[in-house]
């Protein structure tokens, strides 16, 4: 049989198995998939070589088959098959890649019984002093940091709770919905973070199907306050409070370009998704946002306004202080009144170069206004 | 002069590449979609570069089970951006889906002139579709950054991306082949 009439089978199989998952028959679909898949591996077996768009079309459709399918042994065997060969064109070694990388996560992840939530995210720095597969270890710490801090914020919104400014997430938050650092396909310098699913699905009733959901929106607030008007952050995040926090903490993902000056996030599993990327002057973007926000919100604005930087030495929120030493100074300034200061953006700053904006009031004291991470 | 119909409706029966229950699964998530911002009938513009064409877009309005069946806003622009791209490029461009191939996390569907069944995917154009809730802006933007990706990538070429503004009723298209 030809090529056309194995993959019109797989076709068919394929959408069925579609179907069958729309209709909640998860057992079906996987059967279909493995029927579709194997239907496929017929199709490309039959392939004239020399047609090598069909056979790269046809090759990275086989190996989504049976990972759909779950058969990951048969994603291994066809991808590794065809990955040592020259038929295929650039863009089907990348896609074969990231399915082989995929499958083998997978793999281990069903070994271990560890369950995640759908979607991984994927997180890269360039430029500056990044190069291939390395980063100053501080500058990846504390981009994981502010990551985690996005799902936990995320999650939070999605179980209703209030915003919260001071303390880490509950420990249900933390417990139930780790997240974890996965190994990425070798890039500019790269990792991937996924979320575990809850092992007490019941704890969270009110959201068991957004549960699932948690990368998508997770991948939508970064790329809502990526973008240089916010009119889609007020759809996807509706709460005025949780909309400035995650402001806040997706500036603090940019670069300032001292250190790097790009950082993409993407979908690791989809692969036609767009990455969100942040330059330098997404910082500046929303810095704008924020600082017309204030305005508009604070009767103090005839006092004079001031940048700070230095080093966040020290911080008593419940006394409502933080304490910065200036580049140009000797001494370290207070700055009061830090009511809007939320405890996981700002932690990780202390002994962190910052930059702070004040008020000044007419006796010297410095007023809180704003706070980020220079780099 | 009549304002032609987008060909929305019996999909399966013009286009090879589309099971019945998918094409219907699309037409469902379009008529939420479209719902959303509108009341049918509505005239939508339909424009291939400098080249725009009217389209006149009739559904039927979902009810409260379609709806619900489609309450992730997410999912149904996306598949009812595929009905509507689809449609459109059969209409503006005359062509069909003939073929569909898997992705990790999805489909792709390839396309080709109406009436001509190729008998592999070396000549058709692979579907690139985007659906947008937002302005007109942002329909031009997705269009040119897939346009840019497509260039800068490993991309599947030759491709036609096509980007649905549901709210703004436009359909714009571009296609993407290696050459340029």
């Amino acid at each position: 049989m030809s090529w056309i009439m194995h993959h019109s089978r797989s076709e068919e199989y394929a959408s069925q198995a579609e179907a069958a998952l729309r209709n909640g028959d998860r057992e079906r679909a996987v059967e279909l998939y493995r029927m579709a898949a194997e239907e496929e591996a017929l199709a490309l077996s039959a392939l004239d070589p020399k047609k090598t768009r069909t056979l790269s079309v046809t090759a990275v459709s086989a190996a989504s088959l049976w990972f759909k399918a779950g058969e990951f042994r048969q994603v291994e065997r066809i991808a590794c098959q065809w990955l040592a060969t020259d038929d295929l064109l650039d863009f089907a070694i990348s896609q074969l890649q990231t399915i082989l990388q995929t499958a083998w996560n997978e793999q281990l992840f069903r070994q271990s019984g560890i369950e995640f939530v759908k979607g991984e995210v994927l997180v890269s720095v360039g430029g500056g002093e990044i190069v291939t597969g390395a980063a100053p270890l501080e500058l990846v710490h504390r981009k994981i940091n502010e990551v985690r801090s996005i799902f936990h914020r995320t999650i939070e919104m999605l179980l209703n709770r209030p915003f919260r400014k001071r303390g880490l997430p509950n420990a249900d938050v933390q417990e139930q919905f780790r997240t974890w650092l996965l190994q990425a396909a070798p890039g500019s310098y790269q990792f991937a973070v996924r979320v575990q699913k809850p092992a007490q699905m019941s704890l969270f009733p009110d959201i068991t199907p957004e549960i699932e959901e948690v990368t998508q929106k997770f991948l939508e607030i970064v790329g809502a306050a990526s973008r240089e008007t916010h009119e889609e952050l007020e759809n996807v995040v509706p709460d005025p409070e949780y909309r400035r926090g995650f402001l806040r903490i997706t500036r603090n993902l940019a670069p300032t370009g001292k250190t790097f000056n790009r950082l993409e996030i993407r979908s690791a599993t989809d692969l036609e998704a767009r990455p969100i990327v942040f330059l330098p002057e997404s910082r500046q973007d929303i810095n704008k946002t924020l600082r017309e926000e204030r305005k508009a919100t604070e009767e103090s604005t005839r006092l004079k306004e001031e940048q700070i930087t230095g080093i966040l030495r020290a911080l008593h929120l419940d006394k409502d202080w933080i304490e910065v030493h200036p580049d140009d100074g000797e001494k370290s300034i207070r700055i009061l009144q830090t009511g809007d200061v939320i405890d996981d953006i700002v932690g990780p700053m202390v002994n962190q170069r910052v930059i702070v904006d004040v008020a000044v009031r007419p006796d010297g004291a410095h007023l809180y206004r704003d706070i980020q991470s220079e780099e | 002069m009549t304002i032609p119909l987008l060909p929305l409706n019996d999909m399966a029966n013009r286009h090879v590449g589309l099971t019945r229950a998918l094409a219907e699964s699309y037409l469902e998530a379009a008529r939420v979609s479209l719902a959303r911002h509108h009341e049918p009938p509505q005239e939508f513009i339909l424009r291939n570069g400098s080249t725009e064409q009217a389209a006149l877009v009739v559904w039927e309005p979902p009810d409260n089970r379609c709806r619900g069946a489609w309450a992730n806003k997410d999912d149904a622009t996306r598949d009812g951006a595929y009905a509507c791209a689809i449609a459109a490029t059969e209409l503006s461009l005359g062509l069909s889906t003939v073929r569909r191939a898997e992705t990790l996390t999805g489909a792709d569907y390839y396309v080709a002139p109406i009436n001509q069944i190729p008998e592999d995917l070396e000549d058709c154009f692979r579907l690139e579709v985007s659906g947008t809730n937002l302005n007109e802006y942002e329909v031009q933007r997705r269009l040119r950054i897939k346009v840019k990706q497509a260039h800068e990538g490993k991309s599947n070429l030759p491709a036609l991306a096509v980007v649905v503004g549901f709210r703004v009723k436009l359909v714009a298209m571009q296609a993407i082949e290696e050459s340029l």
